[in-house]
């Protein structure tokens, strides 16, 4: 859920032009909030109500605003070097579907969803990365240049996919596929426990307000498949974590941004943290939530008494003081640990950068893992 | 106020180095006026040029009211020329395109001290009254030669320089001239320096040197 | 006791009197301003015409499809959203396009560019913008947004169908671009017109497409720098002719006022006051002639743009703005050149002015021994120059590359600079000679003494028309030689009676068609397709070379134009039939150096092609380089589409093309553009090609009327001084009739010595335009053709000019009455 929310306002902020509020360092964005605001009006809301159903809600919700598909991978080499992989689709409604006087029509282009993915592949060394953008379109469901379907399961752009096995499989078991310039990835994925649902039987808050999204998680995926670097291919095996949220309603605009942790523990736990950064002076007004996973996928929802995230140590990236050495507490867990990144350069310069990269765990637990920062 | 001392001037010729001057002394005192007589080429034009400033000597020195005019740069000695002497020549010399008011204040404004007062005096002295709006080819040879005159001491200059004024008049109007000339010196309390190889000419100046083979022979008034 | 004050009243006094020669001549300095004025208008209109088409440009190759490469179906119909989303799934980033024209409300037609802008590649100008999310949302969601030219948003604001506009100074004239879905549906289509792809990208693409690299398409920036660069040397050229006049004018001014001057330096006035109060003259007059010029200059530009606009839409299928947009820099531009010009021209006087010699007050000027001295000067002045001519001629004779276009240019000043420098050593020669033979007839031997006393004032004029003389017969044999060689080559290449188009469905049912008709004598096929070069060892080097196929029939083996061949015309077509031979474009050749004989590496589809060069053949008008294989080899090695099929009439047959376009209308549907009559073909190229030497012949009428001009305001400045000069002769009985006569008669022969020089000169121009600057610029050479009655005519037009401009100045001196010329006698 970390990324998801920080890429949640990332892709509002790239699509819909909301950067301003988020992102003082992205590239400035015009005025038009206000209608934007007017407009959010007309989507649906998340909220504790809620419940979740499968396999329909791994389709689309074109209703939100926001919606995204949002897998990491920690893989290894035959010889043991450590390889991460990303991979996500956004999803973003211009408008909502209905009240507008001038009708869409039938025409494919006329279409007000925007897809948006980013792929990357994180080497023991460095970082490589690629983006594609997509409009929805008219189409019959499967078809056009990006878009997802609920059952069998598929989620694609271009030649970049994410896609069940079969019918029934919801989930299980997944093939993921990108190639770009200068990379490219061929994983099978395969569950090896059941999928968690975030916060209150699915709805995340984001704020004291009471905002939030649906979210939940399939963290227990085993990997194997092939990258490819200039042209080699390198034989991998490792663990995945696929996140899946939707929303519509947008955090505060005095948060500037997130930092947000997946964590794969030795024992079979799993972490979910993040921090909304913002609201006050310093960090003072940040917003700490999370979920302690067991390896039965159990979940214990973390809050601000529950959870502490302290940064360490920072780094200079692409021009950027970011945090790049964390102190990660759960105390009521006894869990204990430093969380870093295996180098500092996993920064997603796309249309709005952010970091996002593979982090290993040392202390109480040790483990493997990825964090995500945004807004620095 | 003008002293000319051992003036010499050598011009290069294919037939070899001409002395026109060679080793001239010629004082002029304020007010007086002096006729400088001699044969054709005797050196006459070029020890008015040089009087004047429009030529430098190559030996000797040309002192006006004190001044070394030879140690002038060519500004001070152009601005000496528009400021303290008149100068009227053999061919007029008159600005084609001005009209006669034009040509006769041309070098007191020039000079910067035009004084209309003496201008229209001038006018009716010189017989010119009326004529203001002419130009130059619409008049007579004397007039011409009497507005350049006109022109000359329109700026009330110190010395008038005049380089043979009645050569292209015939008798009668060379004599008004010259009595008008004469008069006007004298109303103005400015000398004159008169180049002529005419005696009839030279006769009612105050005093008349004679040039010879580049040098000077003083003759009685 | 001199003060700033006293200063300032000096100059301005000087200053006064100096200009009261001009009140007292108006003439003169009309004279003046005339030539500033058509020099700097004919320069500055020109400039005016390259800035405006120039920007053009620019917008043009600023757009996506200089900078993108194409994909599109080989049989040129429109592609489906499918097959564009199946190259998308296969992972291939190219991005739809919808082009069309529609008509809005006032009847202005518009190229409409529908684009999707979240998959067009790079930073052209239609992807900019769209970065800003904002941006991008008004761009995808209704009411849209659409992005216009300047030039037409005033007359779209008013068309409902339109979205919203924003105007982009960036767009070449008549553009809108807006999104894909609002395009399709302005347009009426459901279709794709094509994709475009960055051009580093790589394809795999599937066989009914084919891609087309930005490239290969003609840049028309390069293309049409050197239609400008032609434009520019007119325009230098009049400016030149123009300066003639103002260098004439300022030369009698200052000639006229020495008097003036040397009595003002002896009034006291300093040399430096002079030179000042000179400068400043200049200026004021420069100003005053430049404003008028510029000004002038633009409606000459105005009226000419649209004819240039035309003739480069045509030409190299450019959008050129028809009306005028100039950057602040062209008027500051046209202000210096002709500021400039004039201080060239009267740098001479200034210096004149500092040295001059007050004690010469008077003096007559020994002019015969100065004109000796200036003219001996001249002539080794002319000569160094010719001789450089000579040397770059040698030089670039042979095989000038594109580069040395900037080295043409200079042997062509080199050239015509020298010439006319020339001319007034040759004239005083001639007429020196001319007066020795003529003792014994007195009349005529003072008749050309006289002349050659006029020499020194008329040498500019007559220099000027020289020149214009020169061009005008150089650029008349080039544009005539052109006209012979394009239209016979048209002929040759438009064999077939009409060309038909059909669809790649019908191509094969419209061939057996045709076949069973009687009147058809026989079907030339031809094929288009694009093949990589390689290097002898394979490797892939610069851009595709596109490659047509025709129908080597006996009807195209006779009419076909070869310049060069390895073996013989028979050989050449036997080679490219069988399949193992390649005809190249003149382009082609030159640019790489290539000859019949040497051999041409190509990537098939099915792997390498060594094809032997037999032949080169003339492509006129084509600025890039091609090659020519049979048809059927073309299609079976580099699977190209069936393209065009021409279609030869017997000669007796009955039925016409008209009945052919009837039955073909009808038993397939061919009509309008797919199924052409070639004479329409070849009337469409014959028009732009008159449209755009109709511009360089306009040009080169104004330059000789200002050589005319330069002539008659030389004489009728120094009219009175003629009067004066003839006055004499009168007296001594020579009646004004023959004065009249003889002084005609001297300016006709004067402008025949000239015209007489002019015939070698523009010959020498119309080869350094056609072996030169033409291989240089466009890359193919013209022959040189020689039209005699092209010489007679620039005789009689330079005898003409010169009687025109007599005209004036011989009917006063018939309208002064004696008692003046009695004057004048007696003031001379």
């Amino acid at each position: 859920m970390k990324r998801s929310t920080l890429l949640l306002l990332l892709a509002s902020v790239i699509i819909a032009g909301l950067g301003k509020a988020f992102w003082p360092t992205a590239p400035s964005t015009h005025a038009g909030y206000a209608g934007l605001g007017e407009q959010a009006s007309g989507f649906a809301q998340a909220g504790p109500g809620h419940t979740l159903a499968f396999p329909e809600d791994h389709g689309p919700h074109p209703d939100y605003r926001i919606e995204w598909w949002y897998l990491t991978a920690n893989l290894e080499s035959a010889d043991g070097r450590p390889f991460g992989v990303q991979w996500t689709l956004f999803r973003q409604a211009l408008a909502p579907e209905t009240g507008d006087n001038h009708a869409t029509g039938d025409a494919p282009w006329q279409d007000r969803q925007l897809w948006m993915a980013h792929a990357a592949v994180s080497t023991p060394e460095g970082h490589r990365f690629a983006e594609k953008f997509a409009r929805g379109m008219a189409l019959p469901a499967g078809q056009g240049q990006a878009g997802v379907t609920a059952a069998p399961f598929s989620a694609w752009i271009d030649d970049w996919s994410l896609t069940a096995e079969s019918v029934g499989s919801g989930f299980d078991r997944l093939a993921v596929r990108a190639e770009a310039d200068d990379f490219a990835y061929r994983l099978a994925l395969i569950a090896q426990g059941p999928l968690v649902r975030h916060g209150e039987g699915g709805f995340s808050q984001k704020s004291a307000d009471g905002q939030g999204s649906m979210y939940y998680s399939q963290p227990f995926y085993r990997v194997e498949g092939t990258l490819r670097l200039d042209g080699e291919p390198i034989a991998v095996t490792g663990r995945a974590w696929l996140d899946r949220e939707w929303s519509s309603q947008l955090l505060g605009a005095t948060q500037r941004g997130w930092d947000w942790f997946s964590l794969h523990l030795a024992g079979g736990a799993k972490l979910m943290a993040f921090r909304l950064r913002g609201g006050g002076e310093g960090d003072e007004g940040a917003y700490l939530s999370g979920s302690w996973i067991t390896p039965q996928g159990e979940v214990t929802a973390l809050d601000e008494e529950s959870l502490r995230l302290t940064p360490v140590e920072t780094r200079d990236v692409a021009g950027r003081e970011l945090p790049t050495t964390w102190r990660v507490e759960v105390p009521a867990r006894g869990l204990a640990v430093t969380v870093s990144a295996i180098h500092a350069d996993q920064w997603m310069g796309t249309s709005f950068p952010y970091w996002e990269g593979m982090v290993t765990v040392q202390g109480s637990h040790t483990g493997e893992g990825y964090l995500e920062m945004t807004g620095y | 106020m003008l002293q000319l001392t051992n003036l010499t001037k050598t011009y290069p010729t294919p037939q070899g180095p001409l002395h026109v001057l060679d080793g001239v002394d010629l004082r002029l005192a304020a007010g007086e006026s002096l006729a400088l007589m001699g044969e054709s080429g005797s050196g006459k034009s070029t020890l008015l040029h040089l009087a004047a400033g429009l030529d430098t000597p190559d030996r000797g020195d040309v002192v006006f009211e004190g001044q070394s005019v030879s140690a002038l740069s060519e500004p001070r000695r152009a601005a000496l020329r528009r400021q303290r002497l008149g100068l009227v020549f053999q061919q007029f010399h008159l600005v084609p395109s001005l009209s006669v008011a034009d040509n006769l204040t041309l070098q007191a404004r020039l000079a910067g001290r035009a004084d209309t007062r003496w201008t229209q005096h001038l006018l009716a002295r010189l017989g010119l009254a009326g004529l203001n709006d002419r130009y130059p080819e619409q008049l007579s040879g004397g007039q011409q030669q009497r507005l350049a005159i006109g022109r000359a001491l329109a700026a009330k200059p110190r010395l008038l320089l005049a380089d043979e004024p009645t050569g292209n008049l015939d008798e009668a109007a060379a004599d008004q001239v010259l009595e008008l000339l004469r008069e006007l010196i004298e109303e103005s309390g400015c000398a004159l320096l008169m180049v002529t190889h005419s005696a009839r000419v030279a006769a009612p100046l105050d005093r008349c040197v004679h040039l010879q083979r580049g040098r000077l022979a003083e003759a009685g008034p | 006791m001199t003060t700033n004050a006293t200063h300032a009243g000096l100059l301005h006094t000087t200053w006064g009197t100096l200009s009261s020669h001009y009140r007292r001549h108006p003439g003169q300095l009309a004279m003046l301003l005339l030539g500033l004025w058509v020099a700097s208008a004919l320069w500055s209109g020109v400039q005016a015409i390259n800035a405006s088409a120039r920007d053009s440009y620019a917008r043009a190759e600023s757009l996506f499809s200089a900078q993108l490469d194409s994909v599109v179906r080989r049989d040129n119909q429109p592609l489906s959203l499918d097959a564009y989303l199946t190259l998308r799934r296969a992972g291939m980033p190219v991005s739809p396009l919808v082009e069309g024209e529609m008509t809005i409300d006032d009847g202005t037609h518009l190229r409409v560019i529908g684009i999707d802008p979240l998959t067009l590649p790079g930073e052209s100008s239609l992807a900019r913008q769209q970065s800003d999310a904002a941006a991008l949302r008004d761009w995808i969601l209704p009411p849209h947004r659409a992005r216009i030219a300047p030039e037409q948003v005033e007359a779209a604001r008013d068309d409902s169908r339109l979205p919203p506009l924003e105007t982009d100074p960036s767009l070449p004239p008549g553009t809108l671009i807006t999104d894909i879905g609002v395009a399709q549906q302005l347009l009426g289509v459901d279709t794709l017109s094509r994709l475009v792809v960055a051009p580093g990208q790589s394809l795999d693409l599937p066989p009914s497409l084919v891609r087309q690299s930005a490239a290969a398409l003609a840049s028309p920036g390069q293309l049409t720098d050197s239609f400008h660069l032609n434009l520019t040397a007119m325009g230098l050229l009049a400016l030149i002719v123009g300066l003639f006049i103002v260098h004439a004018a300022l030369g009698l001014a200052l000639e006229q006022r020495l008097g003036m001057l040397r009595t003002l330096r002896a009034l006291g006035v300093p040399g430096r006051t002079l030179v000042i109060a000179l400068a400043l003259e200049l200026l004021a007059i420069g100003l005053l002639g430049a404003v008028l010029g510029i000004v002038s200059g633009v409606g000459l530009a105005r009226l000419l743009l649209p004819d240039v606009a035309a003739s480069l839409d045509a030409l190299y299928d450019t959008d050129v703005a028809s009306h005028l947009a100039l950057p602040w820099y062209y008027w500051l531009g046209g202000l210096a050149v002709t500021l400039g010009g004039l201080f060239s021209a009267g740098l001479g006087m200034l210096w004149r002015a500092a040295r001059l010699d007050i004690l010469a007050l008077g003096k007559a000027q020994a002019w015969r021994a100065r004109l000796h001295r200036q003219l001996r000067l001249q002539a080794l002045a002319g000569a160094v120059l010719l001789a450089v001519a000579a040397w770059l001629g040698w030089r670039l004779g042979n095989r000038p590359n594109p580069q040395e276009l900037a080295l043409g240019f200079a042997m062509v000043a080199a050239l015509l600079l020298g010439a006319s420098l020339w001319l007034p050593p040759l004239l005083a020669g001639g007429l020196g000679q001319l007066s020795r033979q003529l003792r014994s007839r007195p009349r005529l031997q003072w008749a050309l003494a006289d002349l050659q006393l006029q020499l020194p004032r008329l040498q500019l004029p007559m220099m000027a028309l020289l020149l214009a003389l020169s061009a005008n017969l150089g650029v008349g044999s080039m544009v005539g030689g052109f006209r012979l060689t394009f239209l016979d080559w048209l002929d040759q290449r438009l064999l077939a009676d009409m060309y038909v188009r059909p669809t790649e469905a019908q191509h094969a049912d419209v061939i057996a068609w045709l076949e069973n008709r009687d009147e058809v004598r026989v079907i030339l096929e031809a094929r288009h397709a694009e093949a990589p070069r390689l290097d002898a060892e394979g490797q892939a080097t610069g851009q595709p070379l596109a490659l047509f196929g025709i129908t080597p029939a006996a009807v195209m083996q006779r009419n076909w134009p070869l310049l060069e061949t390895a073996t013989g015309r028979m050989a050449a077509w036997q080679a490219l039939s069988a399949g193992n031979g390649i005809f190249i474009n003149e382009q082609l050749a030159h640019r790489d150096g290539l000859a019949p004989g040497d051999t041409l590496y190509l990537r098939g589809p099915q792997g390498p092609v060594t094809l032997a060069i037999v032949a080169v053949y003339p492509d006129y008008g084509n600025p890039s380089g091609e090659a020519v294989l049979s048809a059927s080899y073309l299609a079976e090695r580099f699977t190209a589409s069936p393209g065009s099929l021409g279609v030869v009439l017997r000669p007796d047959a009955t039925r016409d093309v008209a009945d052919l376009q009837a039955a073909l209308g009808e038993r397939f549907g061919l009509s309008g553009d797919a199924a052409v009559d070639q004479r329409a073909v070849k009337r469409t190229a014959t028009e732009v090609f008159e449209r755009t030497f109709a511009i360089t012949q306009a040009l080169n009428v104004l330059t000789l009327a200002v050589a005319g001009l330069a002539l008659l305001t030389t004489l009728l400045a120094q009219a009175g001084a003629r009067r004066a000069q003839l006055a004499p002769l009168w007296a001594l009985g020579v009646s004004r009739q023959q004065l009249i006569g003889l002084q005609f008669g001297q300016l006709v022969s004067a402008a025949t010595g000239t015209a007489l020089l002019a015939i070698p000169l523009g010959l020498g121009l119309a080869w350094a335009l056609v072996a030169v600057i033409n291989v240089a610029a466009f890359g193919w050479r013209l022959p040189l053709h020689i039209f005699p009655d092209q010489i007679a005519m620039t005789l009689l037009l330079a005898m003409l000019v010169a009687a025109l401009a007599a005209l004036l100045p011989t009917w006063r001196l018939w309208r002064v009455p004696p008692r003046q010329l009695l004057q004048e006698f007696s003031a001379a």
